[in-house]
């Protein structure tokens, strides 16, 4: 490992001379590239080293240095470790050069960091606003950007309880106090304009079909933010000629509450269940994700028992998400529930189990640096062999057997919404998305974490990558976690679970981490900066739910209005996690 | 004509229509049952014993709700739409006979409102009528969804209308009359089922699409246009839509009942004639369990394959029977037994069709695009 960074770095810096230069910065990795280069380096790492997937991309404000640093992680679809590029901008004039013409999948990852950070990314082809509303004054995740009812830099507040009372920011501080509008602007009389903005962006698009006499108009159809199927509140603005989708453009931030912004705030405990909070049906592999980024940081590493249960959470919660997804699928397709309250049902006797080692259902907050919070409570273990063993394996072959071959299925979902693999590559598609896509690329095994390598476990992929295929993904990936799962309950060894005495306050050295996992939606990275405060100094999450959706247009175009819902159903996206 | 037939009529007409208001309120309530034990829940238990009495919880929120007109909206359309697709629900069973024929009070008083004898074109012509009321909803709303739901379901009923006609050719051939007392009558020995089984079918799904039911529900789509053409409706005038679309349901049942299943005939009628009725409810409550049933277990068919279905598979297989019935009743003129012919000839020319269909429409169409779309090859 370290071997081979050593002979990449040499690589790299003779390769290209003055534009790449190691980032030799305690507790940091990766190289430092000249901006104005970028594009030259990505390219060339792109064609000849096989650096093909750009995973994540984002902004660091470094005040104090007064710079900014857009950071890169590549990866060799073929697997392995990451390539992290860091580019250093001014402060006072943050532009980079966009990697949407090398990268196609950077687009929403760059309009996010425009939107949070400010940075301009020039020959983004539709850098606006994407989380924030269009009238929004200043970029929330810079380091001078205030909140309203802002306290302290820090959480714990020390002021909380200055003479033994509590009083509450909110009491303190009027309203208006720091909330900054721009010169004229009055939210009363205020008209977005980004509406306006957004419509453009869908372009004037060519009449389809001129040689018929017949003349049809092209109707601007929004479906959402309030709709039944976009799961949330999610918006898509299609242009529709009859029912056929000629131009598409996803809105989002409806959500939105600058997770990252508080995670900043917050101490690296707090975030724990923050993280839950981000895909609310898989809040045990987001644990696992932040706890991998910390403990990089810390450089502990957790106790054998607590890797196996950790690794028991994981699987039992992509199975939940997975039979979500399938469900809320074919909901989409227009089953009147009975699959999804079917597939609730099994759903429910996992959170069964996870609400006995955590005390909740869905936020769970389980995982500790170094360990886990509690251990298995007496018989909770043959109940997981149990659901194991004998129920889960007969209740997905059950729904194999009622859905899979449901003609109305294949006839609505074959065919649809087809994602090429080299397409699926070059959009950062991941998870169910891009293995359906047929590139056999899971972190699980690309890049193993934990203690993944000890199990026997297929990379599940199919080959056509339409609807069908990530319906059938998904089964195929419940069955891969379900041999995963009876390895672990059969080898699962006894011992401590915690590392050490378990901590309020961690101490986290200065530098940098990016834990990665196979989460049920794709790959779940957590980019950390320490800076041995209590605090984390950037807390990114690369969240896998928000890339997959620069895959919705590309997919939805040509097809019809009913096959963009059971599209964006099939991507399987979580509004929790894509506004964050 | 006198005074005491218009007072029959009167009578008859109000018990119908007050009997249907009542029907529809329970049929709600059967539905929901019926797909919570199918989808492994309750259903709705609270209101009253065993939630017997969650229909009228359910009208009392529905009047008492806020009634929204869009600003926008055509407002005199958007309050007719309403209206004229709820009447042609309540006043299409007027032909359907309940039950035989009873002297009561001296008067010979039959079991339908009117038995015209041209009760199969009535039924057929009311039937075309509700769906203005849903075009102009769609149109009235002012709304892009409630527009694509207003065009799909013009064209979707249109379309299956004439699969429908073709179905109701059948029965009438078969009895030689168009009035609903003789069809029944003449499945006094053998249901027309028997000898119509592809007519039946033809008819069964043909309903489905014309009362906008699961799998065919797409003018009213959910998962893609929100509510479909009553999306704009609230309060009162969507009870309507709801209500025109639940007795519709009811009706095709009776129709479907009627024409195909023996009506109110069954064992003891001729001795005792208040079994009809009861023979016909428990008909009817079973074919409406058929609808409920396709609705919990089937997702939607796409709108494009379902034109194509209907227009490709449905219409020329309604075509081909109606064609075999027509030679298999002449030749039974001349040969007893050659009624027989009709069931056999109608299901192989369902096979044949069912079997050239694969290559066209469905399954077959979708595989064949996958096929080319295998990155591995």
């Amino acid at each position: 490992m370290s071997e081979q960074t050593v002979t990449r770095t040499l690589d790299l810096a003779e390769r290209f001379p003055g534009a790449v230069t190691p980032d030799e910065r305690p507790g940091y990795e990766g190289y430092l590239v000249q901006p104005g280069r970028l594009l030259e380096v990505t390219t060339a790492l792109r064609d000849e080293l096989g650096f093909d997937y750009l995973s994540s991309v984002t902004g660091v404000d470094y005040l104090p240095e007064g710079k900014m640093e857009v950071v890169y992680h590549l990866y060799q679809s073929v697997g392995g470790s990451a390539l992290v590029l860091k580019a250093q901008i001014p402060r006072d004039d943050p532009r980079a050069p966009s990697l949407v013409p090398v990268f196609p999948g950077a687009e929403l990852q760059e309009r996010e960091a425009y939107d949070l950070l400010g940075i301009r990314f020039e020959g983004h082809p539709d850098l606006r606003r994407i989380l924030m509303w269009e009238g929004f004054e200043g970029h929330p995740l810079r380091k001078d950007w205030r909140e309203p009812y802002y306290e302290e830099d820090a959480k714990p507040f020390k002021s909380r309880w200055p003479e033994g009372h509590v009083w509450r920011a909110e009491d303190k501080n009027p309203f208006h106090k720091n909330v900054s509008y721009p010169a004229g602007f009055n939210p009363e009389t205020w008209v977005p304009e980004g509406d306006a903005a957004l419509y453009a962006a869908l372009g004037k698009v060519e009449q389809r079909g001129a040689s018929t006499t017949m003349k049809t108009d092209q109707v601007i159809v929004n479906l959402g933010p309030q709709h039944p199927s976009t799961h949330g509140v999610f918006r898509m603005v299609v242009t529709l000629d009859g029912e056929t989708v000629v131009a598409l453009k996803p809105v989002m931030g409806y959500l939105h509450r600058n997770h990252e912004k508080i995670g900043e705030r917050n101490t690296y405990l707090q975030n724990m269940p923050f993280t839950d909070r981000l895909d609310y049906f898989c809040s045990m592999s987001n644990n696992f994700g932040y706890a991998l980024a910390v403990e990089k940081l810390m450089g502990v590493k957790p106790p054998e028992r607590c890797e196996y249960i950790r690794v028991i959470m994981a699987e039992l919660t992509r199975i939940v998400n997975h039979l979500l997804a399938i469900g809320f699928l074919l909901n989409d397709l227009g089953a009147y529930f009975t699959p999804l309250i079917y597939a609730f049902e099994e759903r429910e006797l996992i959170l069964d189990v996870f609400e006995a080692v955590s005390g909740s259902r869905m936020m769970c907050n389980y995982f500790r640096f170094g360990g886990v919070a509690r251990d298995f409570p007496e018989g909770v273990l043959e109940r997981v062999r149990d659901l194991v063993y004998e129920r889960l394996p007969r209740k997905i072959d059950e729904l194999d057997l009622y859905l899979t071959n449901n003609d109305i299925i294949r006839m609505r979902a074959e065919g649809v919404g087809v994602l090429r693999p080299e397409q699926a590559i070059a959009l950062s598609a991941v998870g169910p998305v891009l293995r359906g896509s047929g590139v056999p690329y899971d972190v699980r095994r690309a890049d193993p974490y934990s203690i993944y390598e000890r199990f026997d476990f297929d990379v599940a992929v199919r080959y056509h990558g339409d609807v069908y295929d990530r319906y059938l993904i998904r089964l195929d990936e419940i069955r891969q976690s379900l041999r995963i799962l009876q390895q672990a309950v059969r080898d699962i060894p006894d011992g401590p679970i915690q590392e050490g005495k378990p901590q309020y306050q961690v101490r986290v050295p200065a530098g940098e981490a990016y834990g990665r996992v196979e989460g049920p939606k794709g790959e779940l990275g957590y980019y950390v900066i320490s800076n041995g405060k209590p605090n984390p100094w950037r807390y990114h999450v690369r969240a896998p739910s928000f890339i997959n959706l620069t895959t919705l247009e590309p997919m939805a175009l040509g097809n019809k209005i009913a096959d963009v819902v059971i599209i964006l159903g099939s991507i399987d996206i979580v509004l929790g996690e894509v506004d964050r | 004509m006198d005074a005491g037939l218009i007072l029959e009529w009167v009578i008859k007409s109000l018990l119908m229509v007050f009997g249907l208001l009542g029907a529809f309120a329970y049929l709600t309530l059967y539905e929901r049952k019926a797909l919570a034990r199918i989808q492994a829940r309750v259903g709705p238990n609270r209101a009253g014993p065993g939630g017997w009495l969650q229909p009228i919880a359910d009208a009392v929120k529905l009047i008492f709700k806020e009634e929204l007109i869009p600003s926008s909206a055509f407002r005199l359309v958007f309050i007719l739409a309403p209206v004229i697709t709820v009447v042609p629900a309540l006043i299409i069973l007027a032909v359907v006979p309940f039950g035989p024929d009873v002297i009561l009070f001296g008067r010979r008083i039959s079991m339908s409102v009117a038995d015209v004898n041209v009760g199969v074109l009535y039924i057929m012509a009311i039937a075309s009528i509700s769906v203005y009321g849903i075009v102009l909803a769609g149109w009235s709303s002012n709304n892009k969804y409630a527009m694509l739901g207003g065009i799909r379901s013009s064209a979707q009923m249109i379309s299956y209308e004439l699969a429908l006609g073709m179905a109701f050719i059948g029965p009438v051939l078969l009895a030689g009359s168009m009035s609903l007392m003789d069809i029944v009558e003449a499945q006094r020995k053998v249901w027309f089922v028997v000898y119509q089984p592809v007519g039946a079918f033809v008819f069964w799904i043909a309903t489905l699409a014309e009362v906008n039911r699961a799998p065919f529900d797409m003018p009213e789509a959910e998962q893609e246009l929100t509510a479909g053409y009553h999306t704009e409706y609230s309060g009162l005038k969507f009870s309507l839509f709801f209500m025109a679309e639940y007795i519709k349901m009811i009706a095709v049942s009776a129709i479907a009942a009627t024409l195909f299943f023996g009506g109110f005939r069954g064992p003891f009628v001729d001795a005792l004639p208040w079994m009809g009725p009861i023979y016909f409810f428990v008909k009817v409550v079973v074919l409406l369990f058929g609808m409920i049933w396709v609705r919990a277990t089937l997702p939607r068919i796409r709108y494009d394959r379902l034109m194509s279905f209907g227009w490709k598979i449905l219409f020329p297989l309604g075509l081909l029977n109606v064609f075999i019935t027509a030679v298999g009743i002449v030749l039974a003129d001349t040969f007893r037994y050659a009624i027989w012919l009709i069931p056999v000839a109608s299901l192989s020319a369902f096979w044949a069709v069912a079997w050239l269909a694969r290559g066209s429409v469905g399954t077959g169409e979708a595989s064949q695009v996958r096929r080319r779309l295998s990155f591995n090859d």
